[in-house]
């Protein structure tokens, strides 16, 4: 069995709306019949609009929400009837900054959590330390949270989710509100951990965070997983093209560009841009009609879908609409 | 085994720091028991007159008005902060967001809570000391070493206040609102457990109500070694009672935040605030 297996997992949340006179149930289904594996060494990106069900999937997995229907096991333990057990095989970090106690400084709260996780008292020391230096916190480690920035914040909860070694990692917008620098090295981290073997699912709303990580991607809308593949076998899916970018000189002689299947056209300096539903039917006439007006081409881009693109014909939605 | 002592140890280290960065909380625990005395002892002369201390001794066979009263609202503000810290503390981390973490990681959410009462042990203990300490020092210094037998007892009388602290944690959770609640039962308790009078001058249905709270056990009994110098085996009775409550409150606490703690896993509700 894999380390991490998912079977039909579901999550029906009741609420209740409206005044104290009038109150109606409302269901909600957050997570609807997902089903997936993931392999030691492996990387899934979770991708999906705001409210599409990415933290609620994370949360059944660590027992911190029960299930309406379904099962998944981490390294064979179910989460539904053995929580101890799946919780000592996973290293958690949910988003953001609120994880952790901020009238305790960095290291006291990796201290805390070390004694909660059962480490063995003699390795707990060289493990906080060895954290600490790896995200860059040594040197601010006994400056309490509540002083620390957002980042330093971030990154302190990653190494507490580090703090056991386990097997599983489970990862919710690591890389939120940090900066392009910070980003990086979380991203490194979570690729040398993948390296080492770990069995990582991680979500995210970058999209070229979830390409450059993840072995597999599984976009999820709406409660539902829309798509799991490779990045690369994603992107094929979308073989068309959606724009041809020119370079060249003349691009002023044109007075109109009326050609058949054109939607849109942008040019500034030497780069035309010309967006079109399907650019290989249209690149021949296009170029036959800009050799004919006297403009000089120098190159021809035709930019490779980006995940973004899948994502959009997948389900109709930008990421952050 | 070990393990689940250093979990304890680690959750009331990680309070104690709180309390210590957070010094005000604390302070009332030392101050009010003498604020209330000095009220409570104006009101009377200002009522009784010349004959107040008089009548009070005919009441209580008790002639240390002051520390009669000390004794009182010492445990009742103890009791006070007990019930409210463990009760809103589960409360409070869920506002804050730290209460998912610790439902993240295997333990057994038994010693977590009994860490929360042990720094409160502690915080207890050594009010109890100071507050009731100097004012034996003061008043009756004789009666100074009866401090070491009470405070064995007030030990006894904290696991039932801490079972009902569960409770409250419990009912604080589904109520979301903690200090109205916390507050409300609090003033009522100093109403029924004899704090400032013997609980026999009440009505005989509220007399029901002030035997079934560990307080009135643990003022009387404290009273009772204090004033008469009665020991620990003489008041065997009180201190069965004591231990019992102890067992119901206790069960009935963790029973309750059992459930609410599944409700809470139901409806996604550990983050919720
Ligand atoms: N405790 C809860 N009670 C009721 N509904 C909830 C609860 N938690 C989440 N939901 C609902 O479930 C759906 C999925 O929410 P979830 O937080 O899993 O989304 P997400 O993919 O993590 O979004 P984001 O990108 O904004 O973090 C949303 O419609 C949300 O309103
Ligand atoms: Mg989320």
């Amino acid at each position: 069995m894999k380390p991490l297996v998912v079977k039909e997992l579901t999550k029906i949340f009741e609420l209740r709306e409206g005044n104290i006179f009038s109150k109606r149930k409302r269901e909600i289904y957050a997570v609807r019949d997902v089903s997936f594996d993931v392999d030691n060494g492996e990387i899934l990106g979770l991708l999906g609009p705001n409210g599409a069900g990415k933290t609620t999937l994370i949360k059944m997995l660590c027992t911190l929400i029960e299930p309406t229907k379904g099962e998944a096991y981490i390294k064979g333990y179910s989460i539904t009837k053995e929580a101890q057990k799946v919780k000592q095989n996973l290293g958690v970090m949910l988003t953001g900054e609120r994880a952790l106690y901020w009238k305790l400084t960095g290291r006291e709260n990796l201290e805390y959590f070390a004694a909660l996780y059962h480490l063995d008292p003699s390795w707990t020391k060289s493990r906080i330390d060895e954290l600490l230096e790896l995200l860059g916190l040594k040197d601010r480690e006994n400056t309490l949270v509540e002083n620390y920035s957002t980042g330093m914040r971030i990154r302190l909860n990653f190494a507490k989710a580090l703090l056991n070694d386990a097997p599983v990692l489970l990862f919710d917008e690591p890389t939120m509100s940090l900066d392009p620098q910070s980003s990086r090295l979380i991203r490194s981290l979570i690729k040398e951990l993948r390296d080492k073997g770990k069995t990582i699912i991680l979500t995210t709303h970058y999209m070229e965070e979830a390409d450059q990580l993840s072995d597999k991607v599984a976009i999820i809308n709406y409660g539902r997983i829309v798509a799991l593949a490779k990045p690369s076998e994603l992107k094929v899916k979308v073989n068309k093209s959606k724009v041809i970018e020119i370079e060249g000189r003349g691009f002023e002689r044109l007075e109109e560009l009326n050609i058949k299947g054109i939607m849109k056209v942008d040019y500034k300096d030497s780069l035309l841009k010309v967006y079109t539903e399907d650019s290989r039917e249209l690149l021949p006439k296009l170029l036959e009609f800009l050799i004919g007006k006297g403009v000089q081409v120098s190159n021809i881009k035709l930019p490779e879908p980006s995940l973004e693109d899948v994502f959009i014909e997948l389900t109709g939605r930008t990421l952050r609409d | 085994m070990i393990r689940d002592l250093r979990v304890l140890k680690a959750v009331m280290i990680k309070d104690l720091k709180h309390y210590y960065r957070y010094p005000s909380g604390t302070l009332f625990l030392f101050i009010v028991p003498f604020l209330f005395t000095f009220l409570l002892s104006t009101m009377g002369s200002f009522v009784g007159g010349t004959l107040a201390k008089e009548y009070f001794y005919l009441r209580t066979g008790v002639e240390n008005f002051f520390l009669y009263q000390i004794l009182g609202t010492n445990i009742w503000i103890m009791a006070w902060v007990i019930l409210e810290d463990i009760g809103t503390s589960i409360r409070n981390e869920q506002i804050k967001g730290t209460l998912e973490q610790n439902f993240l990681v295997p333990i057994n959410k038994f010693f977590f809570l009994l860490g929360l009462s042990f720094a409160h042990t502690l915080l207890a203990l050594l009010s109890f000391i100071v507050v009731v300490g100097s004012s034996l020092a003061l008043v009756d210094l004789e009666s100074l070493p009866r401090l070491f037998p009470s405070s064995l007892i007030l030990l006894l009388g904290l696991i039932p206040l801490f079972g009902l602290g569960f409770v409250f944690s419990s009912l604080v959770i589904h109520l979301k609102e903690p200090y109205s609640f916390t507050h409300l039962i609090n003033t009522f308790f100093s109403v029924v457990a004899g704090t400032y009078y013997p609980v026999h001058i009440l009505p005989y249905w509220v007399q029901w109500i002030s035997y079934s709270i560990p307080h009135t056990y643990l003022i009387d009994e404290m009273r009772k070694i204090i004033f008469s110098n009665q020991l620990v085996v003489e008041l065997y009775g009180n201190t069965i009672i004591l231990l019992s409550m102890g067992i119901i409150y206790m069960i009935l606490g963790l029973r309750l935040f059992r459930f609410f703690e599944r409700r809470a896993r139901i409806n996604g509700g550990l983050s919720k605030f």
